[in-house]
C-alpha cells in the first residue's frame, strides 16, 4: 500500500532530501483506515496551511479525498509570482 | 479586411520588392511594406494585413510559416491583448506575442525595475534599472516592431479601472504577483467576455492555461478572496519565467490565430527535474 507523492516548490523545504526526479514513496498503511490526502500529508509532515491544490492521478481533489494504493498525488502550495 | 485596390495592381507594386522562398512563395521585406503602405494609404499594420490576405508574407513572419498560415497570420495582426504586469512573465510574454505577430497591446504595471529583477525580466537591463516597467516594456516592444498599437500604463490593475483598461482588448494576460490579483483579473476578463489567459511561478516551477469563461483560478484557490493583498517578491528562477511565458504564448498565439479559442487544461512546468504535466481542475 503505497503512493507517489509530488511535492511543489515551498513544500519541499519540508521534507530534507526530497527529490523532484523521483518524487517521494509513501506508505499508506501508516494513514489506515482511510487514507486521504489530508491524513497522507499529515504522515509525511507537511503543514496542511501551506497546501493550496491537490491533484491526485492529475485531477484536482480536495485535502479531504480518499488516496488509494498506486497513486500519485501532487501537492502545491499558492503559486501566485509573475 | 478588404483589398483596397486589386490584387493585380498590388503585386505589380510590389514585383520590384518581392523575393521568393525555395517553396516559391514570395516575402517581402519590411521597407517595401513601407513603400506599400504609403502608395495605398493604408498603415503598415493594415497592409501586412492585406499582403496576408493575399498569401504574401511579410519577411519579418516567413520563420512563422508551418506554424501559422497567412489567414491566422493576418487575424493575430488584428489583435489587441492587456497585460497586467511587465516583470518575469509580462516581458517575455510580451515580446514572444509581438515577435509572433500580435498587432496591438495594452501594458499595465505601477513598478520600476530593480537590480532584484535582473535574473528574469526580459526588458530589465542595468541601463533600466529605476524606470517604470511599462514603459520600458513598450518602448522594447516598438523597437520589435514598430507598426505595434502599444500604450502603457505606470498603474496597478484595479477593480475599478479594469473595465476600462480591457475595452477593446482581445484577450486579458496575467501576469500579476498575487493570486488574489490575479482572480480579480480573471473575473473582470470574463465580465468583459474575453479569454483570460493565466500564468504564475515560483522558484523553478510555473502554471499556466487559458480559459475562454471557466473560472479556473477560482476552482484551483476556493478560499483565497480575490482582489485581496499581495505577496510580491517571491523567489523566482529565470528559466520558469521564460519557460512559462513561452507556454503562455503558445497557448494565446493559437486561440486569437484560431476563429474560437477554447479552454486549456491547467499545464505545470517544473524546471527542477525538468517536467510538463497536464492537470484537470474539474474534480472527479
Amino acid at each position: 500500500m503505497s503512493v507517489l507523492v509530488k511535492l511543489s516548490t515551498t513544500l519541499r523545504d519540508h521534507i530534507p532530501g526530497y527529490n523532484p526526479e523521483t518524487g517521494l514513496d509513501a506508505d499508506l498503511t501508516a494513514c489506515a483506515p482511510l487514507p486521504t490526502a489530508e491524513t497522507l500529508a499529515r504522515h509525511i509532515g507537511l503543514p496542511l496551511e501551506e497546501i493550496k491544490i491537490v491533484m491526485v492521478n492529475g485531477r484536482r481533489q480536495e485535502l479531504t479525498s480518499p488516496v488509494y494504493d498506486g497513486d500519485r498525488v501532487a501537492y502545491f502550495p499558492a503559486v501566485g509570482g509573475g | 479586411m478588404s483589398v483596397p485596390c486589386d490584387e493585380t495592381e498590388i503585386r505589380r507594386l510590389l514585383e520590384p520588392h518581392a523575393a521568393y522562398g525555395a517553396d516559391g512563395m514570395p516575402c517581402v521585406g519590411r521597407e517595401a511594406v513601407a513603400t506599400l503602405a504609403q502608395a495605398l494609404g493604408l498603415t503598415v499594420k493594415e497592409t501586412m494585413i492585406v499582403l496576408l490576405d493575399m498569401d504574401i508574407w511579410p519577411e519579418r513572419f516567413r520563420r512563422n510559416q508551418g506554424v501559422f498560415s497567412a489567414k491566422q497570420m493576418a487575424r493575430l495582426l488584428s489583435r489587441r491583448v492587456f497585460i497586467a504586469g511587465c516583470g518575469g512573465l509580462g516581458g517575455h510574454v510580451a515580446s514572444l506575442l509581438a515577435r509572433m505577430g500580435v498587432g496591438g497591446f495594452r501594458l499595465c504595471d505601477p513598478d520600476i525595475f530593480e537590480e532584484s529583477n535582473l535574473n528574469r525580466q526580459y526588458f530589465c537591463t542595468e541601463k533600466t534599472l529605476g524606470k517604470p516597467k511599462a514603459l520600458v516594456s513598450r518602448d522594447g516592444l516598438l523597437d520589435i516592431a514598430s507598426y505595434l498599437d502599444v500604450d502603457a500604463h505606470v498603474i496597478a490593475a484595479a477593480p475599478d479601472n479594469l473595465p476600462t483598461l480591457l475595452q477593446g482588448m482581445d484577450a486579458a494576460i496575467d501576469c500579476l504577483d498575487s493570486v488574489p490579483r490575479k482572480k480579480m483579473l480573471e473575473e473582470a476578463a470574463h465580465t468583459a467576455r474575453i479569454p483570460f489567459l493565466h500564468g504564475s511561478v515560483l522558484r523553478d516551477e510555473g502554471f499556466a492555461f487559458l480559459s475562454t469563461s471557466s473560472f479556473q483560478l477560482a476552482a484551483m484557490y476556493p478560499l483565497i478572496p480575490a482582489g485581496t493583498d499581495s505577496s510580491a517578491g517571491q523567489n523566482t528562477a529565470g528559466t520558469a519565467a521564460a519557460g512559462t511565458a513561452c507556454l503562455m504564448a503558445s497557448l494565446l498565439g493559437k486561440g486569437l490565430a484560431s476563429e474560437s479559442p477554447k479552454d486549456s487544461p491547467l499545464f505545470h512546468l517544473d524546471y527542477s527535474v525538468p517536467e510538463m504535466e497536464r492537470f484537470c481542475l474539474a474534480p472527479r
